[in-house]
């Protein structure tokens, strides 16, 4: 609101970083402009109360809390704060301190006075993960927190401990049946969800294409474009109290006869009839596709409900290594002839002039998934790190029974890899982690959608994620691209898959309990373990033993020990880890976002509410060439060291492609042919950076 | 009798009209886009004075467009010999025509009818926006004739300049600043694109109008002319900041920012600046980078894409790879 008309301090001092003098940037502005913010805001809008147990009696009293007295005494509350005040925690950028209170910290109903700092949020969030375990580990979620070693994702660090809240996960995906009721169900879904405030994937690759018939009369169906209408203003509609701009996303298989109208969605200059513009797009890619692309073979795209009525199943789940020849050669199968490189080209320029699609590597997804006995993994979500097993549920008329299937739901958050290792704690980080996110787990019942609830109920699925690597890696001297990083990541992954799994087999020991169907798992047949009892996962450079130096890392015998103890006594989780993209919650860590590299050493950041200039974590003088742009690296290398983090990951990773306008598409269908090889299991979306006037004219002249 | 010629784009006229196309095919873009809706409850926040300064400031914009499109480009591109920079103007003449068409995107969105209809009366009645008009306007409009000085060309290709890298920042300037802090922001995207557009266009007809200064007869006199025109324009600018920016309590700022961007036009001509500038608001100078910024896909739309010009297709040795790997 512009109460004023002039420009605030702080907001003028962060501008001026940008301002530079003897050829530097003026960073110690930033430090200004914290400061400036909270004497000046921050400070004047909060809300003073005498003692602790006026606060919280007031938050309780007034609704803002739920009632930690029906689980703590005031005396272990006061345990908690004061731990946490014990440790001075300072913003140490403007992004994180503005990024916080902007939209994490709790206000009044008037929406002017904040009723929290960051240290009170810490403890809200460390006493609700902690109200049915205690004390003690309430004060150890502390500490993970106020260490800044772990980072809930945004709907649990900004929801929990709140009377009046939203849901704390923020994750759902599921499939669409090619009938009205599964349609309709689907939408229903997306409001619903999109209202609590979670990011909806679905699945679209099961409804018929445009052109093909309903009730047996050719040429009355729409296709996917008016379902993909139908949702984008479904999620816009829907939003969380006009807090957030719903969000969703719909996957496509490439095989589907309407792909190319799917792709040309998001073009410049398209129709109003057929553009969607806030709807993310992704296409599904068999390895089939890439094998005719390969050998540059002509490509059938093939209309789902011939499919269906031919041989009873939907196209998307059929594998097409097996199927595709029979297909071709079946009559009764409409198809169309494409040329698969072309394809591929298609997508390259769709994805330089709108980011989109994402694309998912369906066999890549499902040949290290060890959920195979129970089913198969479809497509992804909003961000391309959910790969768990889905299956279309069947929705009936009313007074019929449903028969309903599973849908997705994760949590997700993330560990700071540069403070998890300077604390030498990954052991207690990653199982105090994995806590926080079970409990996220276990208070989640989404009645209101079954499909999601049962896969909660049923595989308790979490999503661990890690952030800050390259900040971590410039902090010690070590070249993002280099050999170093890859040895790093290698060993790093390793150890979180290895505690995290651990952690995972102690919670179903403890409750006595494993996710449904864990006896059909790779986990449960002990093939899962295979790679890690063969070999040790020790680092191969010098750089990479000075990193790891003092800290114990597991060996294979040690994994040959977790290997029967998981065949024991199972474990909790269906999926554990997954690599987020994390934006807004890595500023406030101050850390770099996920495990991509950065993208300016300072960055500019836009919001739909603000523009905010970055400097990057750790920079100085001394390691600024270490913080090379994602722009400036070679993509190759950042796919080659992706794919050694994705050896040690359950699930999937988002990968963000960093190009530059001059890059052809050539250029872009070359790293997903790359990335497809090296094993990825998708590619996030594409960032182009512009070439300026500037550039053009000293280029010609 | 007279020969007429097609435009032949495989011999180059120069060594930039090529680059120009291209870099303006690549910025195409279209206003519907672009969701300026997401800004009806940042619009309703804003103050009286705040909501009638930026409407103002579009209306200002929209003439200039307007103009731009009807008037300068095509006159212009009647006294230009290369047909490849022909078409570059062309061009540019339609992108002026969706500029001007975009500002009415946002009012259309933001704005009721009654408060359209009065900004457009403004616009007709107010004697500054007039008077940068009509003194524009006369240049442009001896460019009618077919047997011109190349003096008078020289003049009518710097008021393009003028109007493109200077005239337009006064009422850019809102719009920038609103952004910067968080207000109005999805109909910055499109304002940010015009920026974009108006910053190649003023550097081309820059660099056209020092083609023909080389060949002047009397330089010297004609950038007296010019530096006059530039005086004239540089007054009436001041006293229509104060107009719409006095209540906003922008003024010095915005004045500040009209004497940066007179320089900018300035060397755009090839000259040194004139001005003396202190502090340009850096909200507003971050706002004009027109490169790539971060951006979170969910909750905006970015302004960083472009339209796909570099299409290359596969060749059967890029689908080998080398997959080995150190660890």
């Amino acid at each position: 609101m512009v109460t004023n008309e002039v420009a605030k301090s702080w907001i003028l001092l962060n501008n001026e970083i940008m301002v530079k003098h003897d050829d530097e940037f003026s960073l110690h502005k930033d430090k200004e402009a914290v400061r400036a913010y909270f004497l000046e805001y921050v400070n004047k809008n909060t809300v003073f109360f005498y003692t602790l147990k006026e606060k919280i009696d007031y938050l309780i009293e007034n609704n803002y809390y739920i009632n930690f007295y029906e689980w703590f005494t005031f005396e272990e509350m006061e345990r908690v704060y004061q731990y946490i005040a014990g440790k001075k925690f300072r913003f140490p950028s403007f992004m994180s301190a503005f990024k916080f209170f902007q939209s994490y910290a709790l206000r009044d109903d008037s929406g002017e006075k904040f009723l929290e700092r960051y240290e009170d949020r810490v403890a809200a969030v460390s006493l609700f993960l902690a109200r049915h375990e205690g004390i003690d580990h309430a004060l150890q979620y502390a500490e993970l927190l106020i260490n800044q070693e772990y980072q809930p994702a945004t709907p649990t660090f900004l929801n929990a401990g709140k009377k009046r809240s939203g849901e704390l996960v923020s994750c759902f995906l599921d499939e669409i049946g090619d009938n009205l009721n599964g349609i309709g169900y689907a939408v229903d879904s997306a409001m619903k969800l999109s209202s609590i405030g979670g990011g909806v994937s679905f699945n679209i690759s099961k409804i018929r294409g445009r052109g093909e018939a309903i009730k047996g009369v050719e040429g009355r169906a729409g296709g996917v474009l008016p379902i993909m209408k139908i949702l984008e203003d479904t999620f816009s509609y829907a939003n969380q109290l006009g807090q957030r701009p719903g969000a969703g996303a719909v996957y496509l298989n490439i095989f589907h006869s309407d792909i190319e109208e799917f792709l040309d969605c998001k073009k410049i200059n398209v129709d109003e009839k057929v553009r969607i513009k806030s709807l993310s797009i992704g296409v599904i890619i068999p390895d089939k596709f890439m094998e005719l692309a390969s050998k540059d073979e002509p490509c059938y795209l093939i209309y789902p409900h011939t499919v269906m009525q031919e041989y009873g199943k939907y196209l998307d789940e059929l594998d097409m290594d097996e199927m595709y020849d029979e297909l071709i050669t079946n009559s009764k199968i409409k198809k169309k002839k494409v040329n698969a490189r072309h394809l591929l080209v298609k997508i390259a320029q769709t994805q330089k002039e709108s980011g989109y699609p994402y694309i998912f590597f369906k066999e890549n997804a499902n040949r290290q998934h060890a959920l195979n006995g129970i089913g198969h993994v479809k497509f992804s979500n909003l961000c391309t790190e959910i790969m768990q097993v889905s299956e279309v549920s069947d929705i009936n008329i009313y007074g019929q029974q449903d028969t309903i299937r599973y849908g997705i739901s994760c949590n997700l958050g993330s560990l700071n890899i540069a403070t998890v290792m300077e604390n030498k704690r990954i052991e207690q980080a990653v199982k105090t982690a994995m806590r926080a996110l079970t409990m996220v787990t276990d208070v989640t019942d989404i009645a209101m959608v079954p499909s999601i609830q049962k896969a909660n109920r049923e595989l308790h699925s979490v999503g661990l994620g890690a952030m800050n690597l390259h900040g971590y890696l410039a902090k010690n001297f070590v070249m993002y691209e280099s050999e170093e990083a890859l040895d790093f990541a290698n060993v790093f992954f390793m150890m979180m898959n290895f505690y995290s799994l651990q952690a995972s087999m102690e919670i179903a020991r403890e409750r006595k309990s494993t996710f449904q169907g864990f006896e059909k798992s790779a986990y449960a047949d002990g093939s899962y373990f295979d790679k890690y009892i063969t070999r040790d996962y020790f680092p191969t450079t010098i750089k990479g033993s000075e990193l790891f130096d003092g800290v114990a890392i597991p060996t294979k015998e040690d994994w040959k020990v977790l290997k029967q103890q998981v065949q024991e006594h199972g474990i909790y989780h269906a999926y554990r880890i997954a690599i987020a993209p994390n934006q807004s919650t890595s500023y406030i860590m101050n850390a770099t976002a996920s495990v991509m590299p950065i993208v300016d050493t300072i960055e500019v950041r836009e919001y739909g509410d603000s523009t905010t200039y970055y400097p990057m974590p750790y920079l100085t003088n001394e390691n600024y060439f270490y913080y090379k742009s994602a722009y400036d690296m070679d993509q190759m290398k950042v796919l080659r060291l992706v794919s050694v983090i994705q050896r040690h990951v359950d699930q999937g990773i988002s990968t963000i492609l960093h190009t530059n306008s001059k890059d052809t598409t050539r250029d872009l269908a070359r790293y997903y042919i790359y990335g497809h090889k090296m094993g990825l299991k998708s590619l996030y979306y594409t960032r182009t950076r512009k070439s300026t006037i500037e550039e053009c004219v000293s280029c010609s002249a | 009798m007279k020969q007429y010629k097609a435009v032949n784009w495989n011999e180059p006229d120069n060594d930039y009209a090529l680059m120009f196309w291209e870099q303006n095919i690549k910025q195409f873009w279209i206003d519907t886009e672009y969701i300026p809706s997401k800004d009806i409850d940042s619009w309703k926040a804003l103050s009286p004075e705040m909501r009638e300064c930026y409407k103002k400031a579009l209306g200002g914009l929209t003439l200039l467009d307007t103009l731009q499109s009807n008037t300068g480009m095509p006159k212009i591109m009647d006294h230009i010999d290369s047909l490849q920079n022909k078409s570059v103007l062309a061009y540019m003449c339609m992108m002026e025509a969706i500029h001007a068409k975009s500002y009415s995107t946002i009012f259309t969105t933001v704005a009721t009818s009654r408060d359209i209809e009065d900004i457009f009366n403004w616009v007709q009645q107010n004697k500054y926006l007039q008077f940068k008009a009509s003194l524009i306007d006369k240049h442009y409009r001896k460019l009618e004739n077919t047997d011109i000085s190349k003096e008078d060309l020289f003049m009518g290709l710097s008021a393009s300049v003028l109007l493109e890298s200077f005239l337009f920042y006064s009422g850019f300037f809102i719009p920038l600043w609103l952004c910067g802090q968080g207000h109005m922001v999805a109909s910055a995207d499109i304002i940010k694109k015009i920026i974009a557009d108006e910053s190649i266009h003023g550097v081309f007809v820059g660099l056209l109008a020092q083609d023909v200064y080389k060949k002047l007869p009397n330089p010297e006199k004609s950038k007296e002319k010019l530096l006059e025109l530039l005086n004239d324009l540089y007054e009436n600018e001041l006293k229509y900041t104060e107009e719409i920016y006095t209540e906003v309590g922008l003024t010095a700022e915005v004045k500040e920012y009209v004497r940066y961007n007179a320089n900018k036009a300035l060397m755009n001509l090839g000259f040194e600046p004139t001005f003396e500038v202190k502090r340009v608001n850096p909200i507003v100078l971050n706002g004009l980078s027109v490169e790539t910024t971060q951006h979170d896909f969910f909750s905006k739309k970015s302004t960083n894409y472009e339209k796909a010009t570099e299409i290359v297709h596969l060749r059967d040795d890029d689908f080998v790879v080398d997959t080995s790997i150190a660890v």
